[in-house]
């Protein structure tokens, strides 16, 4: 923690506010996340309460509601009120696995894939409906059905069957609609694209790197993992272009696992997925749910590293955007738009409390249901501690009324957690209470030796380095990071 | 012998009763009581399976002791 | 003040026993509340066989054996620090919990509401109506005869007989016939 010493703090001149030094300056935040970053002096100075009311330094502060004497209470209400908005709604998310089957053998698989002969992780049409019928009870006027496995492609049929019956409800639920397809495209073909094109299905997959990196930790018997994939993804794109749509904003997005093999590599990977045509990519650290904890000493690393991979990878990626290529990167793309534009973008592992079944649900072949994909993982490991029933036998409200969903509200909400209650980042982070779990034993872990904590804190120290840097062209570039636009063409159903 | 003595300010009896009848299948029990304790003996055949039975006794005690809130603040009695 | 060896805990702290493959900590009452020494003791369960108990009138104690074989180099000193660690963890957060109620309180209820939502038909269904009535202090869930009836003497048949001597209050079983206001 850096913290500064301060010779007699004034204890009336400030709302309350948290401090962290970042390069040389002074890191301010309070409780609905606005910031100033200071230099020592001024810190000193408003610490004591000594600012001028005739100054500069006095107007920032007070703008941002760093004063006592200017504070609008209601209007700081109003925002945090605003910031929260994820609460007055359920999930938004549905996880659907409906096959375990994979025809790809990945180093740090999170799924606990089956073999291809293994139909008995399919699920089955009556699962589905039941799925079906429990994601529509969800008091969240959005619903996102992402199909996952296994391999989703290996169970299209059941796929089809899930969109169209997921549509057949919509017509009385009046949902925002829609479906995300996640596979790694090596069993598309034209007849499932063109079905998944128009149903407007968006398609997301994974690409770990060069073509040498992503072959070697994700294994396509007789093929190219990486040829495969980054076929359809021109071809995917190519078709979105074909119809008329925003080739910026509609695209196969694709994500990488960072594994220790991939450290090094930070300028290919950008390069890859740039030559891929992606317009994000999200470096997301490897993480110690499926065969990744059985594989951790081949893939994992001190998260030291995994920030200096980062920090690399931002500086390249800054470059490019300086030189007209667009691309961003995800995770620096939700800091910032809870840093910069006061939002909560609602990525339901880094928000307070949570979106562990209050926003996202996941469904495993077999119907039973988890508070996440984190915890159904646990469970294919052998932990059904995140378990929490049945789409057979359990009503909707009985899932999110759960004791587990409660305990995980809890004990992921910041304002409880140690170390997160004096965190300058507080109003922009969140923790993984599964996370915790299975890393330090409890659900609320203890963040001081947390990894994820360390990833979170690192990557916004580099965000708030570069945001109080003299590079007005980076910073311009990381404010159009949280510029959201709305791909639109991908949703179906009239909201109610 | 191993002898578990289950302090009454921080366990609850009738948790101290559930892992004694979890647990008496593997090994010989007796209980008893003191002033400030419940007093479990374990016996069993070897003595690594008396420390094994004792251990997992006392977790099993010490879990539906939090699982139930704390040893109360008056004595609830044996079950 | 004696020097302990690099990488040591406290000895009036931390007493290691090689032979019992176990490590019995003295833990401050005043510093750990007990509800902060069930948190920490009850993360280690699984790695441990852990056993608390009053060392004295100001302290606790844990002691935290090996569950299986001859720890290995250390093992039991990693056990014993991280037990301290969890233990510290628990206790500021059960102090956070009793500071940050309200807020902890408002967005749990928030998040709950939002999320489960009103109830629908089918879960009226299942609602269990057959609990006590609450409380009802205006009376509004008496019948006009119960409210406005006479009152009966404490011998009739059913009534409970109230004792001033004990009761503050009329037993919401039997309410006291009370004349209409402005008669």
């Amino acid at each position: 923690m850096s913290l500064l010493p301060v010779d007699r703090p004034s204890t009336s001149f400030a709302m309350p506010f948290k401090h962290r030094e970042v390069s040389g300056r002074v890191l301010i935040t309070n409780l609905v996340g606005d910031f100033l970053l200071l230099s020592p002096d001024d810190f000193a100075a408003f610490a004591r309460g000594d600012v001028a009311r005739d100054t500069a330094l006095y107007r920032s502060l007070a703008e941002r509601h760093f004063i006592r004497a200017d504070a609008d209470t209601r209007q700081i209400a109003d925002r945090l009120r605003a910031r929260k908005a994820f609460l007055n709604h359920g999930p938004n998310l549905h996880i659907v696995v409906v096959t375990l089957r994979c025809n790809e053998t990945c180093v740090y698989c999170h799924a606990s894939r089956a073999d291809m002969n293994a139909t008995h992780t399919d699920m089955t049409p009556e699962i589905a409906d039941q799925t079906v019928k429990t994601i529509f009870a969800t008091t969240s006027p959005s619903v996102t059905i992402e199909f996952q496995g296994g391999e989703p492609l290996v169970n299209f049929p059941l796929v089809k069957h899930i969109i169209e019956a997921a549509r057949e409800t919509n017509k009385a639920a009046g949902k925002r609609l829609e479906f995300t397809l996640v596979t790694n495209l090596s069993l598309m073909d034209e007849e499932k694209l063109a079905y998944l094109v128009a149903n407007r299905v968006q398609v997301c997959t994974s690409i770990d790197g060069p073509e040498r990196l992503h072959d070697r930790q994700r294994k396509l018997p007789g093929l190219s993992a990486y040829g495969s994939a980054a076929r359809w993804i021109r071809r995917i794109n190519d078709a979105y272009a074909q119809m008329g749509l925003d080739p910026t904003l509609y695209h196969v997005e694709a994500l990488l696992t960072t594994t220790r093999e991939a450290l090094p590599l930070w300028k290919e990977i950008v390069d890859t997925y740039v030559a891929l045509g992606c317009r994000a990519l999200f470096l997301r650290p490897v993480d110690p749910f499926g065969f990744a904890d059985r594989t951790g000493q081949i893939v994992e690393y001190p998260r030291s590293e995994y920030l200096t991979f980062y920090g690399n990878a931002l500086d390249y990626l800054l470059d490019l955007n300086k030189k007209g290529v667009e691309i961003l990167e995800r995770y620096a793309a939700i800091f910032l738009t809870k840093i910069l534009a006061g939002e909560d973008p609602n990525f339901l592992d880094i928000r307070s409390p949570c979106g562990a079944a209050i926003g996202q649900v996941a469904y495993n072949h077999d119907g039973k249901v988890f508070t996440c994909d984190e915890g159904r993982m646990l469970h294919e490991m052998g932990d059904s501690s995140f378990l929490i029933g049945d789409v057979a036998t359990t009503g909707y409200r009985d899932l999110m009324g759960h004791e587990t969903v409660r305990a995980l509200a809890i004990a992921s909400n910041l304002d409880g957690q140690p170390d997160c209650v004096n965190c300058t980042y507080q109003p922009y982070c969140g923790t993984c209470p599964v996370h915790s779990h299975r890393t330090q034993g409890s659900i609320f872990g203890r963040m001081r030796e947390s990894s994820l904590c360390a990833v979170h804190k690192g990557i916004q120290d580099l965000l708030f380095t570069k945001l109080g840097g003299d590079d007005a062209e980076v910073i311009d570039i990381l404010r159009k990071w949280t510029t959201v636009r709305d791909r639109t063409h991908f949703q179906q159903g009239v909201v109610k | 012998m191993i002898e578990l003595r289950f302090c009454r300010e921080i366990y609850r009896g009738r948790s101290v009763d559930e892992a004694i009848k979890v647990f008496a299948p593997h090994a010989d029990m007796v209980r008893s009581e003191g002033p400030e304790h419940w007093v479990v003996q374990v016996s069993a055949a070897t003595p690594e399976r008396e420390r094994r039975v004792a251990g997992e006794l006392g977790n099993y005690a010490l879990g539906l002791t939090v699982k139930s809130g704390g040893a109360p603040g008056k004595e609830d009695g044996p079950g | 003040m004696t020097l302990q060896p690099a990488g040591a805990l406290p000895a009036d702290l931390c007493t290691f026993d090689a032979q019992g493959a176990s490590v019995e900590l003295r833990v401050d009452a005043a510093l750990y509340p007990l509800t902060a020494l069930y948190g920490a003791a009850y993360v280690f369960i699984d790695r441990a066989f852990v056993l608390l108990g009053r060392e004295d009138a100001t302290h606790w104690r844990a002691t935290l054996a090996w569950k299986r074989g001859t720890p290995p180099e250390g093992a039991l000193r990693e056990l014993a620090g991280e037990f301290m660690n969890e233990l510290l963890s628990c206790a500021w957060r059960a102090g956070i919990s009793e500071e940050s109620r309200s807020i902890l309180e408002a967005v749990t209820a928030q998040a709950f509401a939002g999320a489960m939502g009103p109830p629908a038909l089918d879960d009226l269904d299942n609602f269990d109506f057959s609990e006590d009535a609450l409380d009802d202090p205006l009376g509004i869930a008496m019948s006009w005869e119960e409210k406005y009836g006479k009152a009966k003497s404490a011998d009739a048949k059913g009534d409970v007989p109230r004792d001033p001597t004990k009761d503050a209050e009329p037993r919401p079983e039997t309410p006291q016939a009370t004349k209409p206001e402005g008669s």
